[in-house]
């Protein structure tokens, strides 16, 4: 009861608060739907109530507040609804309609108790916000901006936005680096929270860190797999849609799931469903690139080979052709000097024959001109010796004759005829005298006569008068 | 070329070659060597498909200087 002192009544705390409560509830006693932003879910894991923060905004300001509860047991139910429907749980930031029955203690004061979300509401509110990322990313004309952007001929390096221990990163690993044609990547983790409310700070964080090194990257692959198909309204936020539409190499997304596609999946370079098929997207680029190399150099092969095919086949026909040639040449020239050899033969036969005729004639002609010779000669040595006998003949008959005449002188003259006729030599000193002068008296005088020698001594010497 | 090309360039390069090949305008005494680069083309093109470039250091040392630059700004 309220104390009275002088002319005030004075209530306790507690008296006023439950008057107040008791207004309330009898002025809102039932329930009403109520449409509000759950700024704050405020969970308690550990009790499972929430006290959601619920606030309109006008102009980006806060116009009203008020603190809500939610109890264990509709918390689990209108969250399944709401993971049912939305595939999304209740979180922080939704739009959402609420019906709520005004409570008031007196210790936590006033707030409001909410009994039901209608989930249809918030997924047209979250299909709301969604398109009007879209439609703000148009205006901003960079919609297309990321997709518009050129891939390397073969993007190897890849910046990886995901968690390490996640299926879908592992998922992605596997055929990044044990794909069957041996291609090998260059990638690196940069971990961060990949759905849920904080996956938008998380994941824009981590790209403004990869902008820092951006130069030693070909792209950026966000990744996540496994995680259910809830969550994922981040990924229709406008802040992290931007930053990837606006980022400065290409951003391909595996985010894994089967409903709508999330802006972010939309705007990025390329979107596989699932991690594998993004890693696939990768592999097939190698591919892109491999294969018209693989072309090329089974066609350099090819024409090299045909080439070289041709000018064999060229240089065949030219030996051939020259060989031909050759050969035909070789018989022209065989038969021709064949034909020489023959008429070579010919000619010398001839010629042999006609030296051999004029020679013949020179023969004939030489012995009668020899024999000619040797006639006249013989005529000549015949006359020479017709004259010779008869001049000898002629001059020996001459000879005897001198000689027969000398002979008979000669006879004549003999001493011993000339003795015999009565005559003597007279012979002194040896000589025969001619002269008295050669005597003198007393020499010996040896006088030979024909038939013996008188040797007599000298007396008288006289001297004839003549 | 003594430098090794990019793959863009490798491939580029290799492409006109085959195109100049396929044209059919090549002689034998071109061919040996217009063969033996396009088969370092493929090499290099090849090389480049299984070969891993890229220092994961040299990646984490620039983030770390960069994170550092923004603490201190922060």
């Amino acid at each position: 009861m309220p104390e009275k002192t002088n002319d005030k009544t004075i209530y306790s705390l507690l008296e006023v608060t439950k008057s107040i409560q008791k207004t309330l509830s009898e002025r809102y006693a039932s329930a009403f739907w109520v449409k509000a932003e759950m700024n704050k879910l405020n969970h308690y894991p550990l009790s499972g109530h929430c006290y959601p923060d619920l606030i309109e905004k006008k102009n980006g300001k806060i116009i009203a507040e008020i603190r809500s509860t939610l109890w264990k047991d509709d918390y689990v139910r209108i969250n399944n609804l709401f993971l049912k429907v939305l595939k999304e749980p209740l979180k922080n930031g939704i739009s959402i309609l609420l019906s709520a029955k005004i409570m008031y203690d007196p210790v936590y004061g006033i707030s409001l108790r909410i009994l039901e979300i209608d989930p249809s509401f918030t997924m047209g509110e979250l299909e709301r916000e969604k398109q009007a990322t879209i439609e703000m990313l148009k205006q901003e004309g960079i919609y297309h901006s990321n997709r518009s952007l050129k891939i390397s001929l073969l993007p190897k390096k890849i910046a990886i936005i995901s968690v390490g221990t996640s299926k879908g990163y592992l998922d992605f690993m596997k055929i990044i680096e044990g794909n069957e044609f041996g291609y090998k990547f260059f990638h690196m983790l940069f971990p961060a929270l990949l759905q849920g409310e904080k996956a938008v700070e998380s994941i824009t964080a981590q790209l403004q860190r990869i902008n820092q090194v951006k130069e030693h990257f070909d792209v950026v692959a966000i990744v996540r797999g496994g995680g259910g198909e809830t969550g994922l309204t981040c990924y229709n936020h406008y802040r992290l849609a931007r930053e990837i539409a606006l980022f400065s190499i290409p951003v391909i997304t595996g985010i894994g799931h089967s409903t709508n596609e999330t802006v972010a999946e939309m705007i990025a370079f390329k979107n596989a469903i699932t991690p594998t098929d993004l890693a696939d997207f990768l592999i097939q680029k190698f591919n892109q690139f491999s294969l018209p190399v693989l072309k090329c150099q089974n066609l350099v092969a090819d024409k090299a080979r045909q080439v070289l095919k041709e000018e064999k086949l060229k240089l065949y026909n030219n030996v051939r052709y020259f060989r031909s040639v050759t050969g035909s040449i070789l018989i022209k020239n065989n038969a021709e000097i064949k034909g020489r050899q023959n008429s070579l033969l010919q000619s010398s036969a001839f010629l042999i024959r006609k030296e051999r005729e004029i020679q013949k004639s020179f023969l004939t002609r030489l012995t009668k001109t020899v024999s000619l010779f040797f006639c006249d000669i013989k005529a000549t040595i015949k006359l020479s010796k017709t004259k010779l006998s008869d001049r000898t003949i002629n001059f020996i008959h001459i000879e005897n004759v001198k000689v027969n005449h000398l002979e008979k002188n000669v006879r004549m003259m003999n001493p011993e005829n000339v003795l015999k006729r009565g005559y003597s030599i007279n012979i002194a000193n040896g000589k025969a005298v001619k002269s008295i002068l050669q005597i003198k008296d007393g020499e010996l005088l040896t006088i030979i006569t024909a038939d013996g020698k008188v040797v007599s001594k000298i007396n008288i010497i006289n001297q004839e008068e003549t | 070329m003594n430098e090794t090309p990019n793959y863009t360039a490798a491939f580029e390069e290799l492409q006109m070659l085959v195109a100049e090949i396929e044209e059919g305008e090549i002689s034998v005494d071109e061919l040996s060597d217009k063969v033996k680069r396009a088969a370092l083309l493929i090499k290099i093109c090849r090389n480049k498909l299984t070969a891993t470039e890229g220092d994961i250091n040299k990646v984490l040392k620039e983030l770390e200087a960069s994170d550092d630059i923004n603490d201190v700004l922060s």
